[in-house]
This record gives structure tokens, C-alpha cells and sequence, in this order.
């Protein structure tokens, strides 16, 4: 086996254990999905800082997060809690919206430097 | 930041490469959407000094939980000899592995078998699939080992690279960058891929790439083009 397939597979196993390194310690926000709103429509999180966004479905039907300021693309089961990671995020603006109601579901997270004092 | 990455594809570009077939095709990413369905058309032309090869493929796919992703392709190819007609049938299998954004990287696999039509040939193919966010801008690599057997062909198992550095610029306008290496050949160029979206689920996304093969001397160059229907 020529020596390029080792290389390539080691590359691939070296930033697979590179993954492992999870975030210990993400910060956790919430949004609610109700009648197919998002509560609260603004959402300030901290820039440059891995953030764990947990939004409940509160709704009957199912709903489809989108973003392309924030690369995501997740589907909201009905009356269920669903994660999406984002970030680290520089400071601005990140608009989502429901791909099912995208005329009431849209939000927008604001990520900011915030001074811990 | 950048300096990894560029560390990356260095120590990719910089290993040797024994190639010999068609490599230009799509470079995966390894997410999953649930309850996603899509319909699907690639074109494949590559153009050599003494040869041209023209390739299509139509494919329907569904995701069958919220990481696992089948999709059925017909395959068809013009070659140097034969007329453009149907070639092979492929089912592959893409796997989510993780949560986008919740490690450093997010990974996938991916399974395929294909079947030579009206022949005992057959091609296996499983590997990696890698992509890493570095703010509007992401590094997608692949890395798929391929054994094939039959009556017609050579027992044998290839390897395959493949690698796109992507900048998210505007939805329906995304360039890239790709490299694609195996079977002896070494090709790398522009790209772009693009989404348009419709009521509900429904989008539209495309993909074009124009692959230059680097390792020989005489013209050889690779145009892909992809359009992917999802709903």
C-alpha cells in the first residue's frame, strides 16, 4: 500500500482526537418557539465564545431553523427541546429564521464582547 | 487560524499520489437534515489531449432517521469507445457522526456500493468525511478508500482525497477552491456552490467546479457540475 494512504489516514486520526477537545464548559441560551415566534427575537451572546443554543418547540407543528450568517440548518420537533451549537462568533449580527413561517419566526442572536466587570 | 489550515493542505499537497480514473465528482459534507428528501443531477466531463469522457448521474435520496441519509443513483458515461447510455447503479449510505459546531470538527462517513450494469463488476467504497467552520469560511476533506473486483476488472483498492476550502460569501454565491488527488492524478481549481430557497424545505442548490489536472504536462481538465433539489 502506497505510503500517501498512511498519510492521509493518519492526518484524518490526528484531527479526529483533535475533535475530542469538547468545550467543557459552553455556555448555555434558550429560546422559545411559540405560534410560530421565537422569544426572544434578540438574543445577545458573548463573542469568541462557544455557545449551546437550546430552543423548545412549544408549537404543534414542526419548524425549521435556518441560518446562513450562522451556517445552520436544524429541524425543531413539535413540543421538543432541540441544541444547536454555534461559534465562536466574532462581534455582529447573526439573523435565523423558521423555514416554514419565515413572515412571524425570525430572530436575531447578537454576539458582543462583554466585560465581565 | 488560517495558517492551520493552509498547514493542512500543505501536508496534503505535499504527499505523493498514484492515480489512474475519473476522480473529479463532489466533495461531501457530513451533515443530515431528518425528513429530507432531494432529487439530483451531476455532470462530469473531463477533456485530455486524445480523449473525452462524459459522465451524468440522477440520483433520489431520503434521510431514513435524523444522521443517516440513503440516496440511489443511475449512473451514465460517454467514453472513448461507447456511446453514452446507462453504466452502473450506485446506493450510498451517509452517516452524520456528530453535531455540527458541538466538537472542533464535525465528521460523517460514508458507505457506497456500486454495480457495473450487465456485468459482474462491482466497487465498494467507504471513507471519511471532515469539515471544519473557520468563521465564514469552511475546510471540507474527504478521504474514501475504493476496492473493486469482477469479471471484467482488476482486483484492486484505490484511495481517494478530496478537499474543498469554501468562503461563504453570499447564499446563492459561495466560492471555492478544490483539490482532488488518486488513481495517479492530481487536479485542483476553481469552485463555487449556491442555494436557493423556496417555500418550506423546498431549495435548490448548485454546484460547478473547473478541475485542472497538475501532474502532467498535455491538457487535461475536468468540469463538474452539480444541482441537488431538495424538498
Amino acid at each position: 500500500m502506497p505510503k500517501y494512504i498512511y498519510f492521509h489516514c493518519l492526518l484524518f486520526i490526528s484531527l479526529f482526537f483533535m475533535s475530542q477537545n469538547i468545550w467543557a464548559k459552553t455556555i448555555e441560551f434558550h429560546l422559545i418557539l411559540e405560534n410560530h415566534v421565537f422569544i426572544p427575537s434578540e438574543l445577545k451572546i458573548p463573542a469568541y465564545k462557544k455557545v449551546k443554543l437550546i430552543i423548545h418547540n412549544k408549537d404543534n407543528t414542526a419548524e425549521e431553523f435556518d441560518s446562513f450568517d450562522l451556517n445552520r440548518e436544524k429541524v425543531l420537533f413539535p413540543n421538543k427541546k432541540t441544541t444547536i451549537f454555534i461559534g465562536p462568533l466574532s462581534s455582529g449580527q447573526y439573523e435565523y429564521f423558521g423555514e416554514y413561517n419565515p413572515g412571524s419566526a425570525r430572530g436575531v442572536i447578537i454576539a458582543e464582547v462583554i466585560n465581565v466587570n | 487560524m488560517c495558517s492551520r489550515v493552509l498547514f493542512i493542505i500543505l501536508m496534503i499537497v505535499s504527499t505523493n499520489v498514484l492515480a489512474d480514473g475519473i476522480v473529479v465528482d463532489k466533495v461531501y459534507h457530513p451533515y443530515v437534515l431528518p425528513n429530507e428528501r432531494e432529487f439530483e443531477w451531476r455532470l462530469m466531463s473531463r477533456q485530455t489531449d486524445d480523449n473525452s469522457l462524459i459522465g451524468q448521474r440522477i440520483a433520489y435520496g431520503q434521510s431514513i432517521s435524523e444522521t443517516v441519509m440513503v440516496e440511489g443513483y443511475l449512473i451514465g458515461e460517454k467514453t472513448e469507445t461507447d456511446d453514452f447510455g446507462l453504466q452502473a447503479y450506485e446506493v450510498e449510505v451517509r452517516w452524520m457522526m456528530t453535531e455540527q459546531g458541538e466538537l472542533w470538527a464535525d465528521w460523517g462517513m460514508l458507505f457506497e456500493v456500486e454495480k457495473k450494469h450487465n456485468a459482474n463488476d462491482w466497487e465498494v467504497t467507504t471513507g471519511i468525511i471532515f469539515e471544519k467552520e473557520f468563521g465564514k469560511a469552511s475546510l471540507t476533506m474527504n478521504l474514501f478508500g475504493i476496492y473493486e473486483w469482477g469479471e471484467n476488472l482488476q482486483e484492486e483498492f484505490e484511495t481517494e482525497f478530496r478537499l474543498k476550502y469554501r468562503y461563504r460569501w453570499l447564499p446563492q454565491i459561495q466560492p471555492a477552491i478544490e483539490i482532488y488527488t488518486g488513481e495517479g492524478y492530481f487536479g485542483i481549481g476553481p469552485a463555487f456552490m449556491g442555494i436557493q430557497r423556496f417555500d418550506g424545505q423546498k431549495q435548490l442548490k448548485w454546484e460547478a467546479g473547473f478541475i485542472s489536472e497538475l501532474s502532467n504536462s498535455g491538457k487535461d481538465h475536468s468540469l463538474r457540475v452539480a444541482f441537488e433539489y431538495e424538498f
